[in-house]
């Protein structure tokens, strides 16, 4: 035993008093992203300046929201043994982060597409690390 | 509990310092069982002594969750009374009490 393993507490207490809720679902993102989707077809379908002004709005609103939400889901969710398991892992929450960003610029369906195509992959990794039953409540609970 | 205690901090923590009958005192820290998740540790300070039971409030008032969140605590969630830092040695000392804010 090395003197400092030795002279370590034997107990941790906390003074912060961050309490996080532990329970997280890309679901979230995807349903904020799902909005920007649809928004962005009914922009191009429309003809009412002052309706496609207020898609523009509501799309930008939702994709600042699916942002945040990938970013809880990277910052809180995931640690570091589910980026040693998936090692695109950063890669890929960076890469749906910057493409929130990008549906938010945009009108183009395609990058609407990308993006949720984007949080699949973040989910699966949830779904691979054991998310919903470790972050969900249960039926019974 | 920042900025009295920062994350890292290690502590000594005195389990007998408490048993006296005038303590614990307003303003000494105490090491306490979080009400709500008695598996979880906490550390704050005592900001008023009731029958059987302590009010504690974190140093950090903007941030903390303390007895403000879960009410006063009971006395026998007290584990002791943290009194001396040893490590980070830059850091190192007693830790003192304070007047109630």
């Amino acid at each position: 035993m090395s003197l400092m393993s030795f002279l370590a507490p034997r107990r941790t207490a906390y003074g912060h008093c961050d309490i996080p809720c532990g329970v997280y679902d890309p679901a979230q993102a995807r349903i904020e992203a799902e909005s920007c989707y649809k928004i962005v077809q009914k922009y191009h379908d429309s003809s009412d300046e002052v309706f496609r002004q207020r898609c523009i709005l509501v799309k930008e609103e939702r994709a600042e929201l699916t942002k945040h939400h990938i970013d809880v889901l990277w910052h809180d969710y995931f640690k570091p043994e589910h980026v040693e398991k998936f090692p695109d892992l950063h890669d890929t929450c960076w890469k749906a982060s910057k493409q929130a960003s990008k549906v938010k610029q945009t009108v183009e369906l395609a990058e609407a597409k990308k993006l949720l195509e984007l949080i699949d992959k973040i989910d699966s990794m949830w779904k691979e690390t054991g998310g919903p039953a470790a972050t969900r409540l249960q039926p019974s609970a | 509990m920042a900025p009295t205690l920062l994350p890292g901090d290690w502590l000594l923590v005195d389990p007998k310092a408490l048993r006296s009958a005038s303590a614990p005192r307003v303003g000494e820290l105490v090491l306490h069982h979080d009400p709500r998740a008695p598996d979880r540790l906490l550390v704050k300070r005592v900001a008023a002594v009731e029958a059987g039971r302590l009010v504690v409030l974190g140093d950090a008032r903007d941030a903390s969750t303390d007895s403000r969140t879960f009410g006063p605590i009971d006395s026998p969630l007290v584990i002791g009374r943290p009194w001396f830092r040893y490590w980070p040695p830059g850091r190192l000392g007693r830790l003192r009490s304070l007047p109630a804010a």
